[in-house]
C-alpha cells in the first residue's frame, strides 16, 4: 500500500559482490583439490577353478621365472636355463621378446616367487615382462599377455 | 585521433563485468566436479615399487583401494583389516559391480608370501581386476 506522495521503488538484490563470493569459493576448491593420480601395472587374476578345468600348456610355450628370497632369478624354458642377479632384470625383457618371436601369442610366462622374496623383485620382473613387445612378420605387435603368478610352495 | 573520438562520443571507457560471476561459477563447477577429497590412510608409510611399464589409471569410479605396509598390516578404507577379512570386505564392495578395479598399494619391501595370501582373498571375493600401484622409474 502506498501513502500519498510516496514514490514507488523497485526491490532489488545487490549482485555487486557475487563475483567476490564466487572467487572465494574457487580459491577454496583450488586449495582443497587433490587430483588423483592412480597408476600402476594392471593384471587380471585367474578365476578359482576346479582341477578338471586346468588347461595343460605345451612345455615349449612356457617360460618359467623363479625368484629366490634374495632376488636372484632363474629363467627356464625348453631351450634355456639361465641365472640372473637382481641387477640383471633388464635381460628378462630380451629373453621374453626372443620367445615372443618364436611362440607368438601362445607364450605363457609363469612367475614363481619365493614367499620370502620382497614384493619389489616380483614387480621388477613383472615390469620387464610387460615391457616386452615385438612386431612379428605379419606386422602385428605381440606382447606377453598370459602371465601367471605362482608362489613357490614351501617344502614340508 | 583517439582522444577526439572519446571527446566526441562523451563516454568513459569501461570493462564489462556483468559476466564475471558467470565465469567464476563455471570455474567453481569445474573444481567441484573434479575435486576428490583425499580419502587415504595418510599415516601409513608406504614406499611403492618402481616400474617402467607404469600406466595411469583413468577409471576414477569403480575402484577399491587396499593398502599394505612393510610389516604386513592391511588397511581398507582407513581401517586395519586382518588378511582373512579382505574377502568379506571386498565382496561387499564388489556386490553388483563386477568390474570393480582393486588398486593394491603395497610397500616394496613386503614379503611375497603375504601378497600371495592377499591375492587369494581377492580371488575368493571375485575381484579379478587388480592393479599393482607403482611409481614411474625415477619418480620420488
Amino acid at each position: 500500500m502506498l501513502w500519498k506522495g510516496q514514490e514507488k521503488t523497485k526491490p532489488n538484490i545487490p549482485t555487486a559482490s557475487m563475483g567476490d563470493i564466487a572467487f572465494l569459493i574457487i580459491i577454496f576448491f583450488m586449495t582443497s583439490t587433490v587430483f588423483t593420480r592412480d597408476k600402476g601395472i594392471k593384471m587380471l587374476l585367474p578365476e578359482k577353478t576346479d582341477l578338471e578345468a586346468i588347461v595343460k600348456v605345451v612345455p615349449e610355450n612356457i617360460v618359467m621365472i623363479t625368484i629366490n628370497p634374495s632376488g636372484e632369478i632363474n629363467v627356464k624354458s625348453s631351450n634355456l636355463d639361465r641365472y640372473l642377479t637382481s641387477q640383471q632384470y633388464d635381460l628378462v625383457r630380451e629373453i621374453i621378446e626372443a620367445k615372443l618371436r618364436e611362440r607368438d601369442t601362445l607364450l605363457v610366462v609363469s612367475v614363481r616367487t619365493s614367499p620370502d622374496a620382497p614384493y619389489r623383485c616380483m614387480i621388477g620382473i613383472l615390469d620387464q615382462i610387460k615391457l616386452a613387445r615385438v612386431r612379428v612378420a605379419d606386422g602385428r605387435e605381440v606382447e606377453a599377455n598370459k602371465i601367471s603368478l605362482i608362489p613357490i610352495q614351501e617344502q614340508p | 585521433m583517439r582522444k577526439s573520438i572519446l571527446r566526441r562520443s562523451g563516454q568513459t571507457p569501461d570493462i564489462p563485468t556483468a559476466s564475471t560471476a558467470d565465469v567464476a561459477f563455471l570455474l567453481i563447477l569445474f573444481f567441484m566436479v573434479t575435486t576428490v577429497f583425499r580419502a587415504t590412510a595418510l599415516n601409513l608409510s608406504i614406499r611403492l615399487p618402481e616400474a617402467k611399464s607404469t600406466q595411469r589409471i583413468l577409471i576414477r569410479h569403480l575402484t577399491a583401494y587396499i593398502w599394505a605396509d612393510a610389516t604386513g598390516r592391511i588397511y581398507i578404507d582407513d581401517n586395519l583389516v586382518p588378511i582373512e577379512m579382505v574377502n568379506p570386505k571386498i565382496s561387499q564392495k564388489i556386490w553388483g559391480k563386477p568390474d570393480l578395479l582393486t588398486i593394491l598399494n603395497i610397500d616394496q619391501n613386503l614379503s611375497y608370501g603375504t601378497i600371495d595370501r592377499l591375492l587369494d582373498q581377492l580371488k575368493q571375493a571375485r575381484a579379478y581386476r587388480i592393479t599393482f600401484a607403482t611409481r614411474f622409474k625415477g619418480e620420488r
